[in-house]
C-alpha cells in the first residue's frame, strides 16, 4: 500500500463493510513505516472519538413528552374528520342510489304503461274500419272478429300477436305497391292509391296490413 | 439506527391510516428519537429540531400513504421528510444554519460513555505522543474535558456545508451505512462516501485549529 491508497482509505478503516475496513491490516503495516501516514491515522481515530463523543452525549436526546401527546390529538381529530366525511359520503352514496331506483322504478312503470297503450291499440283497431266493398283488395275483414283477424301478416313479417312494442299507422300508398307486400292486385285495378293500417314494429318495419275501406275513410 | 422490516412498518402505517393511535405511538416513539437527533444535529437548535420533528410526524399523520415500502424503510422516509423540512426553513431563514453558542443548545455532556472516553485517550486527545493530535493541551479526564471536546467537535460539524455535514450526521451519529444514508440523501453510495470521506478531513483541519481565546480564558475562570 502507498501513501495515496492510505489516505484515501483513512477515514473508513474503523468502518465494517468498507474497502478501507477490508485493506485495515495492510494500512496499519504501512502507517507504522510512514511519519505522514501515521499522523493521518491519529488524527482520524481522534476524530472518531470526538464523534463517538457527540454521538454519546446526544443518544439521550428526544423530543419534549408533549409532542407526543400533541401528536396523538391531531390523528384523533384527523380520525374523527374522515369519519364524519365518511358518514356524509355514505350518505351522499344512500341518496343518489335512492334516486336511481325511484328513477328505474318510474321509468318501468311508464315502459309498462306505454307498452300496455300499444297492446291495447293493436288489439282495439278503429272501429270506423269497414268491410271493404266488392271488388277491394282482399284480406280485409271485420275489426271485430278478433284481436289480430283484420290484419294480413306480410311475408317474411313475425306474427303479429307476437310484437311486443308496436304501433298501428295508417297510410296511403300506391294500389300497386300491395303487390310489393305480396298481395294479390289485379293488373286493372292496379291505378290509384289505397289505404290502410299497418302494424309496425318497434324498429319501423311493417309486419301486418288491413285495407280500410274508401266509405270508412270518407266518413272520418 | 434501528430498522424494522419493510412489512412491520407498512402494516403500522396502514394502521395509522385507519386512524390506529397505538400504531402511531409504536412507530412516533421508535423512530423520533433519530429524527429529533438528526434535526438537533444539522441546525444546533432544540426548538428548531422539535417543530421539525413535530413537521414529520404531522405529514405521517396527513398522508401516511407518501410512504413506499418498496423505495426504502420507514427510517429512511423519515429522515429525508426531514431533511426537506431542514432545507425548506434554511431557504427561509439563513441564519438557522449558523451554530452560535456550540453546546448551548445541547444538554451537558454527562452521558458520555466509557468507550468514548477510552477511544478519546488512545486516539488523539493526547496526540499520540506527537504533539499533533486534534485535542492537544486537553486537560485532565473530567466532565469538563469530555463536556469541551464535544463541544468542539459539534461546533466544527456545525460549519460544515449542508451536504458534507448530513453525510457526518447521518454516517457517523446517526451510525447508517453508506447504502442507507444514499437512500436517506437520494443520491449514488459512491457520492456519500466521498462525501463523508471530504467532510472528515475538513473536520481534521477544523479541529486541528487552535481553540478560540473565549474559551481558553472561560477554561481559566
Amino acid at each position: 500500500m502507498d501513501c495515496a491508497q492510505f489516505e484515501s482509505i483513512v477515514h473508513e478503516i474503523e468502518r465494517p463493510g468498507t474497502e478501507g475496513f477490508a485493506l485495515r491490516e495492510s494500512a496499519l503495516q504501512h502507517a507504522e513505516l510512514c511519519d505522514r501516514c501515521v499522523r493521518l491515522m491519529i488524527d482520524a481515530e481522534a476524530l472518531d472519538a470526538g464523534l463517538r463523543a457527540v454521538m454519546s452525549a446526544a443518544a439521550a436526546q428526544k423530543a419534549p413528552a408533549r409532542m407526543e401527546a400533541e401528536l396523538i390529538a391531531e390523528l384523533r381529530q384527523r380520525r374523527a374528520a374522515l369519519l364524519g366525511r365518511r358518514v356524509r359520503l355514505q350518505i351522499a352514496a344512500l341518496g343518489t342510489a335512492a334516486a336511481a331506483l325511484l328513477a328505474l322504478g318510474f321509468s318501468l312503470h311508464h315502459w309498462v304503461a306505454r307498452t300496455r297503450d300499444v297492446a291495447a291499440r293493436v288489439a282495439s283497431p278503429p272501429a270506423q274500419n269497414p268491410v271493404p266493398t266488392a271488388g277491394a283488395a282482399p284480406n280485409v275483414v271485420d275489426a271485430d272478429d278478433s284481436e289480430y283477424a283484420s290484419f294480413q301478416p306480410l311475408p317474411y313479417a313475425d306474427d303479429p300477436s307476437t310484437i311486443e312494442d308496436g304501433a298501428v299507422v295508417r297510410v296511403e300508398m300506391p294500389r300497386a305497391a300491395l303487390a310489393s307486400f305480396g298481395l294479390p292486385v289485379a293488373a286493372m285495378e292496379s291505378d290509384g292509391t289505397v289505404r290502410a293500417d299497418l302494424i309496425v314494429s318497434a324498429d319501423g318495419t311493417p309486419q301486418a296490413i288491413r285495407l280500410v275501406s274508401q266509405s270508412s275513410t270518407n266518413s272520418e | 439506527m434501528t430498522q424494522t422490516t419493510d412489512f412491520g412498518d407498512a402494516l403500522l402505517l396502514r394502521r395509522i391510516a385507519g386512524g390506529d393511535e397505538d400504531a402511531f405511538a409504536e412507530v412516533y416513539r421508535r423512530k423520533h428519537p433519530a429524527i429529533y437527533r438528526f434535526a438537533l444535529h444539522m441546525t444546533g437548535n432544540a426548538s428548531v429540531a422539535e417543530d421539525v420533528t413535530q413537521e414529520v410526524f404531522m405529514a405521517l399523520i396527513r398522508d401516511p400513504h407518501r410512504f413506499d415500502p418498496a423505495r426504502g424503510t420507514l427510517g429512511g422516509f423519515l429522515f429525508g421528510v426531514a431533511r426537506n423540512h431542514l432545507r425548506k426553513r434554511w431557504e427561509q431563514d439563513r441564519r438557522l444554519v449558523a451554530f452560535d453558542g456550540g453546546a448551548d443548545e445541547f444538554p451537558a455532556n454527562g452521558s458520555s460513555n466509557g468507550h468514548a472516553r477510552e477511544s478519546i485517550a488512545r486516539g488523539g486527545l493526547n496526540g499520540g505522543g506527537n504533539g499533533r493530535g486534534l485535542f492537544v493541551q486537553a486537560p485532565a479526564w473530567d466532565e469538563f474535558a469530555a463536556t469541551e471536546t464535544v463541544g468542539r467537535v459539534r461546533q466544527a460539524i456545525s460549519t460544515l456545508p449542508e451536504n458534507y455535514r448530513e453525510v457526518v450526521v447521518l454516517c457517523e451519529l446517526e451510525e447508517m451505512s453508506y447504502e442507507e444514508a444514499a437512500s436517506v440523501l437520494d443520491c449514488p453510495v459512491g457520492t456519500v462516501r466521498s462525501r463523508l470521506h471530504r467532510a472528515r478531513a475538513m473536520l481534521v483541519e477544523k479541529l486541528r485549529e487552535p481553540r478560540p481565546v473565549r474559551r481558553a480564558s472561560a477554561v481559566g475562570e
